[in-house]
C-alpha cells in the first residue's frame, strides 16, 4: 500500500514539478511565427500589383475606364461611394496589413543579414504604400502606423506622406545600388517573381516611382520637371524592365483578379470616353490599332462605349451592346481565350516603361523642352503597342497581334504624333498616357485627371487635356452637391468604425469628404 | 465516497441482533437497486440488490435509514417484524436528501452553500431524446437549451445563467465520472473550405455538426447535477466559469446479476410549415418571368384561374421513424465488493427531411471492486459510434428552396431524363436555388464519430481520517466529416463540385487526485472536513482536412475524382495544471462554512501571468434546526456565497502567426490576428444568496436564488480596430459584463395518498446580462459568422444586452421618427451598425413539470414556457422580399410610410411629415429594401409541451420480469407562441459559436418535429 501511495504521489508531483515545460505548448504548430526575409515577399508583391486592381473596380469608374452596367447608374459611376462598405479601400488593407508588420519584419531581418537588395525592395514597397494611399485617400496614418500598442491613430498630412515617400525611395535607391554584403539574386528571386531577384531592375523601378512621385507636384511651385526627367532616365529603358506579375492560376487566389475564372468583371463595360480616344473621334479619324486588341467590340463587330451618366445599355440592341473585357456578352466558359491583361494568367503590370515615357513627356513639355517631350511621347506609344502585343501572347487570346506596319503607320499619323515638336500638346500626352494605363494604371490615371481637374483646358490645343471627358453632372451622387470626386474615403471597417474620433479631426465624417480636393492637386 | 465509509456487515452476527429483510421500491412500485440501508448512528450498512431486496442484521430499537440519490431518506425503527418494506417518494425537497456535489462527492443538501439542481438518469432517459442535453430544458432553473434545428444530430447549446462572455463559449463544463467530457461542436474553420480568404468558406453557416456530448447514451446516466454558479464550480477550475454539469454513470447493483432491456419506437412528423401566397405569379404582364438573384420574384400577374398547384412544401417532408434498443447486464457480489455493468444500445433516428438521419451505437462497461479493506478500483469504458446525415439550411438550403419554388410546378420532379438537376429558371446554374429534392439527394453533410472514453479510478483509504482518490481518463475520438456540394448544385456549380473531408483526432487526457479528510470534531459541536486536490489536463485536437474541386464524374464522391486539391492541418493544444483545496466547518449540523481556493496554470496565457489563484466562500445555515420552534412548522436554510473564478484564452491567442498565402507564389504573411503579449486571464466575481424552505412535512418546497456575476478584464476574441496597428483582429482584455438573475424552484405535492399522488415542480428563471465596457472603448464587438442575413448580426455595444442584435436599421431623427427619402418615399437605412435595443434574452422562463401517479400508472408532462426575448425572422424577410409572404397580398394598396422626410428639417420642431404614396406592387423596393428590423419579432412568448409521458408499471411477475413497464411519450407535440415563424427555438449558425451566437436568428431552419413514441422496459 505504501508503495502504491508513493507511486501516486510521485506521479502527481512529477507532473506538477515539470509544470513549466508541460505548459509550454503555446507555440502555434499550424504556422510559423517568423520566416526568412524573402518568404515575406510573395504576398506583398502580389498585392502591390493586385490591390490597385481591386480598387480599380471603383476608381476605374471615376476615371471612366468602364462603367458597371446596372438598371440605373451605380454609386461609383456617379462619383459617389458605398456607405458602410470597404469598397474602394483595398489598398488601405494591404498597405497596413499585408505590408504592415510583414514589411517591418522583412526589412529588419534583411538589414541585420546585410541583404541590401531585399532591404531596398522593402523601402520601395514602403514608399509606394504611402504614395498610393495618400493619392487615394489624402491624409493617412504614417507616423503612428504599425504600432500594436495603440488603438487610436492620428492622421498625417499629404505633404508629410510625400516627404516620407521620397525619403524611403531614396533609401531604396541607396540600398539597391549596393552589391556588397549578402546581396544575392537567387535569394531575392525566391520571393520575387517580378524581376527574379534582379537588383538592377528594382533599382530602375525605384527611380521610376520617384519620378512619378515628383511629377505629382505639377501644380506646386516646388515642381521640378528636370528632376522628374532625370529620374525617368535612370529608370526603365525598355519594355523588358516592366514590372509585371505572373499568375500561376492554380487556385482562386493566385489568378489574375480580372481573369474570367474569378468572375469579378462580367458586368463592367468600356465607356465611350476610351472608345472615342481610340476610334479616331478625338484624333482626326486615326483609328488606334490597339483598340481592337484592348477593347471589346459589340456582337455586331462595332466598337462602342457606354455613358456613365446613363449607367445602362440605353437604347442599344443586344447586338449593339459592347462585350465585356474578355470579349464576350457573359462570363465565358473556363478556358476560353480572352484578351489583353484580362486572362487568368495574363501578367499584370505595376509600372511600365511606356508609362515612364509619358511621365517624362509631360515633365519635358511643362519644362518647355518639347523635342524631348515628343521623343518620349513617341517612345511611350510605340512601347505600349509592343506591350499590347506581348500581353496578348501571355495567355490564349482572342485578339490578333499588331503587325509592325500597322504600328509604324499609326506612329506616323500626324493626328496622333505631331510632325514637329511644336505641334505636341498636353492633350496628346495625357490622352495617350490614359490609353497606355487603361485597365490597370488606376492610381496614376486618377491622379493625372485630378491634377488637371478632370476637365482642364490645354491652352495649346484649346481642348480638354482629357478630350471628351464629361463629368456625370446630371447623375452626380447626392452627397457630392455637384462636386466631382477627389478622394476615396478611408476604409470603413478600419476608420469609420474604429478610429472615428481621429477621422473627425480631418473632417472625414463629412458627407462630402470624398469631394474635398487633395493637397497635392492644389497650387 | 459515502460508501467507502461503510463497513459491510454480511458476516457479522451478535446475540441481540435479528435479520431484517425487505424490499425497497420506487413510488410506482419498481424495485430500487443500490439504495443504502444504514443503521442510524453507526457506519454499518448494506445496499439493496437488483430486485430491491435487502437483508441486514440489526437490534430491535435501532433505526434503519434508507437513502437513495434524489429521494428523501426514509427511517424505520426495527421492531418485532422481520420484514420492513420501504417505498420511496421521488421528491427531493428534504434537506437530508442525498445529492452529488462538486468533485463527484455525495453530500446531504443541508451542507451545500451554493445553488445546484439534479436531474435523475430516469428522467433523462425517459425523455427519449437522442441528445441528452435536450432533456434538460425546463428541468433546471437557469438552464437554457437551444437546439440549432429539428434535423437529427443538430447541435444543441446549453447555457447556465445566461450569456456573460462576449466572444468565448458560454457553455458549462461537462464532467463525467469526475473527469472532463469534450462537448465540442466542430467549427468550419477546420475545413480546407474555410482556409483564409477562401471563396468556398462556410463560416459556420448553412450546415451543422453534432455537439459531442451527444455521444453519451442517456441510458448510461445515473444522475446529473447542474452546478450553476462559479461558486459551485470553483473546484472545477477555469473551464467551469460558466457552471458545470456533473454526470455520474450507472454502476452494477448488488444482488444476483440480471439484465434489463428497454426500447422505444417513435414517429416524427413535421413541426409546421409556413404559409405562402398563391395569388400572384412570377410572370409579368408581357409573359416573361420576373427573376431575382436566386429565384423568381412573385410580383407578377395573378395566377390564371384553374392553375394546378402542387403542395411542394408539405409533400417534401415525411413521417420519420426512430427506434432505440438498450440492453444491459449488471450485478454485484452480495457484499458489493465487486460490481459490474455492461450495456449496449442502438439508436436509429430518421429525420422528417428526406435523407437525414442519426444512428448511434454505444457500448459501455463499468466495474468497481473493493480489493481489500483500504483499496477500491473503478473502471469505466465507453465506446460510441455515431453517424449523422444532415441537410443544408439557411441561404440556398432546402427549406427556402421549397418555398421559393413555383407552386405551379412539381418540385418533386427534380431530375431530367438524363438524371441531372432539372432547372426551372433562366438564372445560371450557380444562382438558381437548388431544388430541395435535388439538394437532399445530391448534396451531402455526413459526420462519423468513433469515440472511446475511459476512466480509471483508485481509492485508497488506509486511514480513518480520510482517503485518497485518483482518476485518470482519456477522452479520445475521431470525427470524420464529408461535405459535398454537388457539381450540379448552386453551391458547387462554379467550382465543378466541392468536396470537403476532414478528420479531427481529439485526445484529451485528464487526471485528478483528491485527498479527502473526513469530518472530525474539533470542539463541542464543531467539526471540520476538507479536500485537497490536484488536476492535470492535456487537450489536443489534430484535424487533417482536404478539399477537392472540379469533379470528373459528377456523382462519384471521392477526392480522387477531383482535379484541384488543397489540404490543411489544424492542431490545437491546451494544457492545464491545478491545485485546489476546500475546507468545511460545520457547527451542530446547522451551520456550515466552506472555503475553497484554487490555483491554475494554463498554457494559453503568457508565462509571466499564467498562474492565477481564486478563492470562494459559502455558507449554509439551517435556521429551522437552529431554532427548533421554527422547525416545528417548516425546514429552512439560508445560503450565501462569494466566489472568484479565472478564465484563460484560447490557444495561440497572444502571439501572431504567419500563414501560408495562396496568392501568387505563396510565401508567408501574418494572419488577421495581431499580437497581445499583455494578455492576462479574465476574472469573474460573483455573489449568490438563496434560501431553501419546505413546509407541510416536505409537501411544499421553495428554493430561491439571487446572483450577480461581474466579469472584468474579459478577453474579447476577434475584435477589430484601426488597421493602423498593422493587423485586423485582436484578442484583447478589457471587456466588462454583468449578469444578474433570480432562480426559483417550487416543488409541491398537492395531493398524496396510497393510490394517488400529484407532484408539481416549477422552475422559474429571470436573468439579464449587460455589457458594461469593451476593450479600449471600442464601439462594437460582433461575431461575423452571425451576419448571415441582410445587415443584422449578433453584436454588442457598451450598455447593450450581451445578447443584442445590431444592424443597419432605419435612420431616425432625434424624436425617433423614421427618415424617409424625399425621392422614393421609402425609409433610409443607416450605413453603420446601430443598436436599437433588440435583445434575445427572455424576461422569464418557466419549466413546469407535473407527475400524477395512480396505483401503477404514472403520467407526467413538462411544459417549457418563455416570456419575452426577441427573434429575427429572416425567413419571413426572405419570403417578403420575394413577394411570397402572405403580408404581400395587399401589394396593390397605396400607402404612406409613417415618418418624416430627410430634407434638412428632420431634426427641427417642424419636420416634413412624409406624404409620398407608395404602391408596393409598382415599387417593389418597398418589400425588397425593408429593414430586417421590421422582422425582429419583439417579446416572443411560448408555451411548449416538451414532453408528455404515460408509464404503466406492469403488475406482478409479468413475463417473469422483476420489473416491467410500458410507456408512451410525446415530444414537442404542442406549441403556442406569438412568434409568426415556424419555431422560435433556432440557431442561425451552430452551437460552436462563442458569445450569444446566432440563437434567435431564424433563417431557413427546420423546426423541431413532433414525436410520438412508445416503448417497453423490462428487467430480469
Amino acid at each position: 500500500m505504501k508503495r502504491l501511495f508513493a507511486a501516486v504521489l510521485v506521479g502527481s508531483l512529477a507532473l506538477t514539478a515539470s509544470c513549466k515545460d508541460f505548459l509550454d505548448v503555446n507555440t502555434n504548430p499550424n504556422a510559423p511565427q517568423a520566416a526568412s526575409a524573402n518568404l515575406y515577399l510573395p504576398p506583398m508583391l502580389h498585392w502591390w500589383v493586385s490591390s490597385p486592381q481591386w480598387d480599380g473596380r471603383f476608381v476605374g469608374r471615376y476615371t471612366q475606364n468602364y462603367i458597371l452596367v446596372s438598371s440605373s447608374p451605380t454609386t461609383w459611376d456617379r462619383m459617389g461611394y458605398d456607405p458602410g462598405s470597404d469598397n474602394g479601400a483595398m489598398q488601405w488593407r494591404d498597405v497596413y496589413w499585408t505590408f504592415g508588420q510583414n514589411l517591418v519584419n522583412m526589412m529588419t531581418q534583411a538589414e541585420a543579414e546585410e541583404r541590401w537588395d531585399v532591404l531596398g525592395v522593402g523601402y520601395l514597397l514602403k514608399g509606394w504604400g504611402w504614395m498610393a494611399l495618400s493619392g487615394h485617400h489624402g491624409e493617412i496614418i504614417v507616423k503612428e502606423a504599425i504600432d500594436q500598442s495603440k488603438f487610436y491613430f492620428n492622421y498625417d498630412t499629404e505633404e508629410y506622406a510625400y516627404t516620407e515617400t521620397l525619403r524611403l525611395l531614396d533609401k531604396a535607391i541607396e540600398n539597391l545600388k549596393r552589391t556588397d554584403g549578402a546581396v544575392n539574386a537567387a535569394y531575392l528571386g525566391k520571393g520575387d517573381k517580378i524581376y527574379a531577384g534582379d537588383r538592377a531592375k528594382w533599382l530602375k523601378a525605384a527611380y521610376g516611382l520617384k519620378a512619378m512621385t515628383l511629377n505629382r507636384f505639377s501644380n506646386k511651385a516646388t515642381y521640378k520637371p528636370a528632376d522628374v526627367i532625370a529620374n525617368v532616365d535612370l529608370s526603365f529603358t525598355s519594355n523588358a524592365d516592366d514590372a509585371l506579375l505572373p499568375f500561376p492560376a492554380t487556385v482562386n487566389d493566385d489568378r489574375n483578379f480580372f481573369g474570367p475564372t474569378r468572375g469579378n468583371m462580367p458586368s463592367y463595360r468600356q465607356t465611350y470616353f476610351i472608345v472615342d480616344l481610340m476610334d479616331g473621334t478625338q484624333f482626326g479619324g486615326a483609328v488606334d490599332p490597339r483598340m481592337s486588341r484592348m477593347l471589346s467590340a459589340s456582337p455586331d463587330g462595332v466598337f462602342r462605349g457606354l455613358d456613365p451618366a446613363l449607367g445602362t445599355y440605353g437604347a442599344l440592341s443586344t447586338a449593339q451592346r459592347p462585350n465585356n473585357i474578355w470579349g464576350y456578352a457573359a462570363t465565358p466558359a473556363a478556358g476560353s481565350p480572352t484578351r489583353y491583361i484580362f486572362d487568368d494568367k495574363s501578367r499584370f503590370p505595376a509600372m511600365t516603361y511606356a508609362q515612364m515615357q509619358f511621365v517624362k513627356a509631360e515633365a519635358a513639355y511643362r519644362m518647355g523642352d518639347k523635342a524631348t517631350a515628343l521623343a518620349a511621347y513617341k517612345n511611350g506609344i510605340g512601347a505600349h503597342i509592343d506591350f499590347v502585343n506581348a500581353r496578348n501572347l501571355d495567355a490564349s487570346s482572342n485578339a490578333t497581334q499588331i503587325p509592325a506596319a500597322e504600328k509604324s503607320a499609326f506612329l506616323a499619323d500626324p493626328n496622333v504624333v505631331p510632325a514637329t515638336a511644336a505641334g505636341l500638346t498636353l492633350t496628346h500626352i495625357m490622352s495617350q498616357k490614359y490609353i497606355a494605363q487603361w485597365g490597370w494604371g488606376f492610381n496614376e490615371t486618377w491622379m493625372d485627371m485630378r491634377r488637371y481637374h478632370y476637365t482642364d483646358i490645354d491652352p495649346a490645343s484649346g481642348r480638354q487635356v482629357f478630350p471628351g471627358f464629361v463629368l456625370p453632372t446630371t447623375t452626380m451622387y447626392g452627397d457630392n452637391a455637384g462636386k466631382p470626386v477627389q478622394r476615396v474615403r478611408p476604409r470603413y471597417n478600419s476608420e469609420y468604425v474604429w478610429n472615428l474620433a481621429s477621422l473627425k479631426t480631418i473632417g472625414g465624417d463629412a458627407t462630402d469628404y470624398h469631394t474635398k480636393p487633395l493637397w497635392i492637386t492644389q497650387p | 465516497m459515502a460508501l467507502m465509509g461503510l463497513v459491510f456487515t454480511a458476516a457479522q452476527a451478535f446475540a441481540q441482533q435479528k435479520t431484517v429483510t425487505g424490499k425497497v421500491t420506487s413510488d410506482v412500485g419498481a424495485p430500487i437497486a443500490g439504495a443504502q440501508i444504514v443503521i442510524k448512528g453507526t457506519r454499518l450498512g448494506v445496499l439493496s440488490d437488483a430486485s430491491g431486496d435487502y437483508s441486514i442484521r440489526a437490534e430491535v430499537g435501532q433505526v434503519l435509514q434508507f437513502r437513495f440519490i434524489g429521494n428523501a431518506p426514509e427511517e424505520r425503527t426495527v421492531g418485532a417484524a422481520d420484514v420492513i418494506n420501504v417505498q420511496f417518494r421521488r421528491v427531493a425537497t428534504s434537506l437530508d436528501a442525498v445529492v452529488v456535489s462538486a468533485l463527484g462527492q455525495t453530500n446531504v443538501k443541508r451542507a451545500l452553500g451554493t445553488a445546484q439542481q439534479s436531474v435523475t438518469g430516469a428522467e433523462i432517459a425517459g425523455s427519449n431524446r437522442q441528445n441528452f442535453i435536450n432533456a434538460l430544458q425546463g428541468r433546471v432553473a437557469g438552464v437554457e437549451v437551444t437546439s440549432t434545428s429539428g434535423v437529427p444530430g443538430a447541435s444543441t447549446s446549453i447555457t447556465i445563467r445566461g450569456v456573460s462572455s462576449i466572444s468565448s463559449s458560454n457553455q458549462p463544463l461537462m464532467i463525467i465520472d469526475g473527469l472532463p467530457l469534450d462537448n465540442k461542436t466542430m467549427i468550419t474553420a477546420q475545413l480546407a473550405a474555410d482556409a483564409p480568404n477562401s471563396p468556398t468558406a462556410f463560416n459556420n453557416r448553412g450546415l451543422d455538426f453534432t455537439n459531442r456530448a451527444a455521444d453519451i447514451n442517456p441510458e448510461d446516466i445515473e444522475s446529473l447535477v447542474v452546478l450553476k454558479g462559479p461558486e459551485a464550480s470553483a473546484l472545477y477550475g477555469i473551464d467551469a466559469a460558466n457552471g458545470a454539469i456533473v454526470i455520474t454513470t450507472k454502476r452494477g447493483k448488488p444482488g444476483t446479476g440480471g439484465f434489463e432491456y428497454s426500447n422505444f419506437f417513435r414517429m416524427d412528423t413535421p413541426g409546421g410549415q409556413p404559409e405562402i401566397q398563391r395569388v400572384y405569379s412570377a410572370i409579368n404582364a408581357s409573359g416573361s418571368p420576373i427573376l431575382g438573384s436566386s429565384t423568381y420574384l412573385y410580383y407578377g400577374v395573378p395566377y390564371a384561374p384553374g392553375t394546378k398547384f402542387y403542395d411542394n412544401v408539405s409533400g417534401f417532408f415525411k413521417t420519420a421513424l426512430t427506434q432505440k434498443h438498450s440492453l444491459s447486464f449488471s450485478g454485484a457480489a452480495p457484499d458489493n465488493r465487486i460490481n459490474y455493468r455492461i450495456a449496449i444500445s442502438a439508436d436509429k433516428q430518421e429525420g422528417v427531411v428526406p435523407n437525414t438521419n442519426y444512428n448511434r451505437i454505444n457500448l459501455t462497461g463499468a466495474t468497481q471492486s473493493v480489493v481489500n479493506s483500504w483499496l477500491k478500483a473503478d473502471l469505466t469504458m465507453t465506446y460510441a459510434y455515431a453517424t449523422n446525415d444532415q441537410a443544408y439550411k439557411g441561404a440556398g438550403g432546402p427549406l427556402l428552396g421549397l418555398m421559393a419554388w413555383p407552386q405551379d410546378d412539381n418540385a418533386a420532379d427534380w431530375q431530367t431524363a438524363a438524371g441531372t438537376r432539372r432547372r426551372y429558371s433562366t438564372l445560371s446554374d450557380a444562382s438558381e436555388n437548388d431544388n430541395p429534392y435535388f439538394s437532399v439527394a445530391k448534396n451531402v453533410i455526413n459526420s462519423k464519430t468513433n469515440r472511446i472514453l475511459s476512466n480509471i479510478g483508485l481509492t485508497i483509504a488506509p486511514w480513518a481520517w480520510g482517503s485518497l482518490k485518483t482518476n485518470i481518463g482519456v477522452d479520445n475520438y475521431t470525427n470524420s466529416n464529408l461535405i459535398l456540394r454537388h457539381p450540379e448544385s448552386t453551391y458547387g456549380y462554379s467550382n465543378g463540385g466541392i468536396l470537403d473531408i476532414n478528420t479531427d483526432l481529439t485526445r484529451n487526457i485528464s487526471t485528478q487526485t483528491l485527498l479527502n479528510i473526513n469530518s472530525r470534531q474539533i470542539w463541542q459541536g464543531l467539526s471540520i472536513s476538507g479536500v485537497v486536490g490536484n488536476a492535470v489536463s492535456d487537450y489536443k485536437s489534430n484535424t487533417d482536412a482536404q478539399q477537392g474541386l472540379g469533379f470528373l464524374d459528377p456523382n462519384f464522391v471521392s477526392v480522387n475524382n477531383t482535379n484541384s486539391r488543397t489540404a490543411r492541418t489544424t492542431i490545437s493544444q491546451r494544457r492545464l495544471v491545478s491545485v485546489f483545496g476546500s475546507a468545511t466547518v460545520d457547527y451542530n449540523k446547522y451551520l456550515y462554512v466552506t472555503v475553497t481556493g484554487r490555483n491554475d496554470w494554463t498554457s494559453t496565457i503568457p508565462e509571466e501571468r499564467n498562474s492565477f489563484f481564486y478563492p470562494s466562500i459559502n455558507t449554509s445555515f439551517i435556521f429551522s434546526d437552529a431554532f427548533p420552534t421554527v422547525g416545528q412548522y417548516m425546514t429552512g436554510k439560508l445560503r450565501a456565497g462569494y466566489a472568484q473564478v479565472g478564465k484563460d484564452a484560447r490557444p495561440y491567442a497572444y502571439m501572431p502567426a504567419l500563414e501560408y498565402k495562396l496568392t501568387s507564389y505563396g510565401g508567408y504573411g501574418y494572419s488577421f490576428w495581431g499580437p497581445n503579449r499583455a494578455l492576462k486571464p479574465e476574472f469573474a466575481e460573483s455573489y449568490e444568496f438563496g434560501t431553501e424552505l419546505t413546509f407541510l412535512d416536505d409537501r411544499l418546497g421553495l428554493d430561491v436564488t439571487w446572483y450577480r456575476k461581474e466579469t472584468t478584464d474579459q478577453i474579447v476574441n476577434d475584435i477589430r480596430g484601426s488597421y493602423g496597428t498593422g493587423f485586423i483582429l485582436f484578442n484583447l482584455n478589457g471587456a466588462k459584463t454583468r449578469n444578474e438573475g433570480t432562480e426559483i424552484t417550487v416543488r409541491g405535492t398537492p395531493y398524496l395518498d396510497d393510490k394517488l399522488s400529484w407532484d408539481v415542480v416549477a422552475n422559474f428563471d429571470h436573468s439579464f446580462g449587460r455589457v458594461i465596457a469593451l476593450p479600449n472603448a471600442l464601439p462594437e464587438s460582433y461575431n461575423s459568422d452571425t451576419w448571415l442575413y441582410g445587415n443584422v448580426r449578433s453584436g454588442v455595444k457598451p450598455g447593450t444586452s450581451t445578447r443584442s442584435l445590431t444592424g443597419t436599421f432605419y435612420q431616425r431623427n432625434n424624436a425617433g421618427d423614421v427618415l424617409i427619402s424625399p425621392t422614393t418615399g421609402l425609409p433610409l437605412r443607416n450605413s453603420v451598425f446601430v443598436d436599437r435595443g433588440y435583445d434575445r434574452q427572455p424576461d422569464l422562463t418557466v419549466g413546469l413539470s407535473n407527475t400524477i401517479r395512480y396505483k401503477k400508472l404514472q403520467v407526467s408532462f413538462l411544459l417549457d414556457i418563455r416570456k419575452g426575448g426577441d427573434i429575427l425572422n429572416a425567413t419571413d424577410h426572405y419570403l417578403t422580399a420575394r413577394g411570397l409572404s402572405m403580408r404581400t397580398l395587399d401589394r396593390n394598396e397605396p400607402r404612406v410610410i409613417k415618418g418624416v422626410i430627410r430634407d434638412g428639417l428632420e431634426n427641427t420642431a417642424t419636420p416634413t411629415v412624409n406624404n409620398i404614396v407608395v404602391i408596393p406592387a409598382i415599387n417593389r423596393d418597398y418589400y425588397v429594401s425593408m429593414s430586417e428590423e421590421l422582422f425582429i419579432e419583439k417579446d416572443i412568448n411560448w408555451v411548449r409541451l416538451k414532453e408528455v409521458t404515460a408509464r404503466y408499471q406492469l403488475p406482478g411477475k409479468w413475463l417473469n420480469a422483476r420489473d416491467a413497464s410500458f410507456f408512451i411519450t410525446g415530444t414537442d407535440l404542442w406549441l403556442e407562441t406569438n412568434y409568426t415563424g415556424l419555431d422560435p427555438i433556432v440557431n442561425g449558425n451552430t452551437a460552436a459559436l462563442g458569445g450569444a451566437g446566432a440563437s434567435g436568428i431564424d433563417y431557413g431552419n427546420f423546426p423541431m418535429p413532433k414525436g410520438l413514441a412508445f416503448g417497453l422496459k423490462v428487467g430480469f
